[in-house]
């Protein structure tokens, strides 16, 4: 289970964040201070930290030098878009940035690729009978390995990894193919059907009209 | 050029040209004195010399008994009182009526000159008319004095020479002796007046240094001078222009600095709704199983964070269209303004159970009536959002010394000494999470500030932490009717 320690004064924004998180089956920790969350951050283990810069009496960059020696990496988040922030953010040892607002979506995406970095996601999902070794880069259903192309085998993890998520064709195109790719959502629509016909998920891996896919996840089977 | 360079270059000059016409002025008139003495003297040589010729004349006839001595016995006279006379520094010569030489003596430095012949040739003299000429002669100068004279009924011509060259050779040697003074006296003069010109423009040189400095944006610099009266003036203004400039620089750094602040804040303040409402709208948007709770939870905040949006913009609004429109001010009375401001918080106040007690007198202030309430509303809104349930709010007017004062006081939380100091900036919030919740965007008081402003109002706050808050609106007495 990955534990996120939020810092963050604004408390439906903490809301908000904690809420996006338990969608992917994070736990979520909300600290409204900075004094409180550098004692929270020394205190227990967290995975990550996601650190608001306006925090009243403290703020962000100094709970990032109080808590910069304890490893957990950093994601800062601030309506600030000054590049010099960005900077300083970045050389005090944060791992990213987000600037708000943001979408979910998003937020999931950069905590992904920091946990990913920092090696505290799963390297094999297992759904169903389906098991996803990321980095060896095999899927097997029963045991029998199935041969998928590298898009595909990305596609196929991006939904494993994000069970549950009305996925839109441009977040797949911006996470999978990396660059928006107008007008081409046909790509992404064959590479999920590729996905579901090669692994089997044509009930699971269901489409969501005018909106995306979603990969229904197992419990609720 | 620089200019000590050319007051240096400029005045040499002077001083040497008038230094050189005076001198040449001086030499060239003592040796007309001198000239003038010398012509006198020739001329009174020139009359003896005649005389001696006649009286000679008058000699010889009466010597000769004859009433008239022929032509012949006259030049032989001339002659002979020539030949008298030539021991003498002077020469002289004697021509007939036809320019023939009838005798000639100690002449012989000039008579060869062509100048001597042809001044002989074309002269035409009268009886008691001198006609002097200078000639020079290799090195020579020899003044010539030249006029008839009657003998024995015939004219003849004769001229005296002297030789005058000792004044000429005087004036050479003036001339020569004021060029050697004028040289060396010009080598020590402009030696002199380099040092003073260099000496007396020193100031303005290091004026140059400090004004360069400050135009470089040494704004703190100070030009120290004590030359002249001229310089002092000059780097008194200078340093009047350096606290201007350096006033002025300030003045534009706070502002530029409070507008980078505010708009920092704006920007921190709109966002941070806009992150809630967009983080809750998308969770609902890509969840698959959103509960009842859930989704009535998601759409509070959604709602709640929409409408604080909507009061900072219209807080925004109100903020921008004041600063920028002139106010309607007319005579209004203010117990009028308070009961409708009470009224119009009546729904704010049932809703907190917090009472507002007004004790208010007949005044009529000049006020733009919109603007005035707006303020009260701003001051007693705050006033509610400090206190707690059951609590009371007492508006209270005073006059004191001709001016009025309106007190807004509430038994609420407080604020430390320093929030008092700083709530009057836009966006401050003493209790950011307090204040949110009450709907607060933080520019209520600027709003407040600024609306006192335009009414040459006071806004003053005496609070402590714990106890409560009274705020004071000193409206000066020429406001009131």
């Amino acid at each position: 289970m990955i534990n996120i320690l939020i810092i963050e004064d604004d408390k439906n924004i903490a809301k908000m964040i904690k809420a996006t998180l338990s969608i992917v089956d994070y736990n979520g920790f909300c600290c409204y201070t900075g004094k409180d969350g550098v004692a929270e951050a020394l205190n227990k283990s967290y995975d990550l930290i996601l650190l608001d810069i306006m925090l009243p009496e403290m703020n962000g960059f100094q709970v990032m030098e109080a808590i910069r020696n304890c490893g957990t990496p950093v994601i800062f988040l601030t309506a600030m878009q000054d590049v010099a922030d960005k900077v300083k953010g970045l050389r005090l040892g944060a791992e990213d940035y987000i600037v708000k607002p943001f979408e979910a979506l998003e937020l999931l995406a950069r905590i992904d690729v920091v946990l990913r970095r920092t090696h505290k996601t799963k390297d094999v999902i297992e759904y169903c009978e389906i098991v996803a070794d990321i980095d060896k880069h095999i899927i097997t259903k029963d045991n029998s390995p199935i041969q998928l192309t590298p898009k595909e085998f990305d596609v196929l993890v991006y939904f494993l990894q994000h069970q549950d998520i009305a996925v839109s064709r441009e977040c797949l195109l911006s996470n999978i193919w990396g660059y928006e790719f107008e007008g081409e959502s046909r790509t992404v629509d064959i590479h999920v059907q590729q996905v579901r016909r090669k692994v089997g998920l044509q009930n699971r891996l269901i489409t969501i009209p005018k909106l995306g896919y979603r990969l229904e996840s197992q419990e609720k089977e | 050029m620089k200019l000590w360079q050319k007051i240096f270059l400029s005045s040499l000059s002077l001083i040497i040209i008038v230094v050189n016409v005076l001198s040449v002025i001086l030499v060239n008139n003592s040796h007309r004195l001198l000239l003038e003495r010398e012509q006198t003297h020739s001329i009174n040589e020139y009359e003896f010399f005649a005389a001696s010729l006649s009286n000679s004349v008058v000699y010889e006839r009466l010597k000769a008994e004859k009433i008239m001595l022929n032509t012949d016995e006259v030049n032989s006279i001339i002659l002979k009182v020539i030949q008298e006379r030539s021991q003498s520094n002077s020469g002289m010569a004697v021509y007939d009526k036809d320019k023939n030489m009838v005798g000639s003596g100690s002449l012989n430095l000039i008579s060869e000159l062509p100048a001597y012949t042809s001044y002989i040739q074309n002269i035409n003299v009268s009886d008691n008319n001198y006609s002097l000429n200078v000639f020079e002669a290799e090195t020579k100068h020899i003044i010539t004095v030249c006029s008839s004279l009657k003998l024995e009924g015939n004219e003849y011509m004769v001229i005296t020479a002297s030789d005058i060259s000792d004044i000429y050779q005087l004036k050479d040697e003036q001339t020569e002796f004021v060029r050697k003074i004028s040289i060396a006296s010009a080598g020590i003069i402009s030696l002199i007046l380099l040092i003073s010109v260099i000496f007396l423009l020193r100031p303005l040189s290091r004026i140059n240094i400090y004004t360069k400095a400050i135009a470089h944006g040494n704004y703190n610099i100070r030009v120290k001078c004590n030359g002249s009266q001229e310089f002092k003036e000059l780097s008194e203004n200078m340093n009047s222009m350096a606290d201007s400039i350096e006033s002025n620089a300030a003045r534009l750094e706070k502002i530029a600095e409070d507008r980078q602040t505010f708009i920092a804040n704006l920007a921190h303040e709109m966002k941070t709704p806009l992150t809630s409402i967009l983080g809750f709208a998308d969770l609902l948007k890509i969840k698959k199983n959103v509960t009842e709770k859930e989704r009535s939870e998601y759409a509070g905040v959604i709602v709640e964070e929409t409408k604080r949006l909507r009061s900072l913009s219209g807080k925004l609004m109100e903020l921008i269209t004041i600063g920028s429109t002139d106010i309607d001010k007319k005579a209004v009375s203010l117990q009028k303004m308070i009961d409708e401001t009470g009224s119009a918080l009546t729904p704010l106040l049932n809703k907190s159970s917090v009472s507002l007690l007004c004790h208010t007198e007949t005044i009529t202030i000049l006020a733009d009536e919109e603007l005035f309430k707006s303020l009260l509303y701003n001051l007693i809104e705050n006033a509610v959002k400090a206190s707690a349930k059951g609590q009371q709010i007492i508006l209270d007017t005073t006059i004191c010394d001709g001016n009025v004062i309106i007190s807004i006081k509430d038994n609420g939380i407080g604020m430390k000494n320093d929030d008092v100091k700083k709530v009057f900036e836009p966006f401050y919030m003493v209790d950011k999470s307090r204040s949110r919740k009450a709907g607060g965007a933080g520019i209520g008081l600027a709003l407040c500030s600024k609306i006192a402003t335009l009414h040459h109002a006071q806004l003053s706050i005496d609070s402590k932490l714990g106890e409560g808050t009274t705020v004071y609106i000193t409206i000066s007495g020429d406001e009131c009717v």
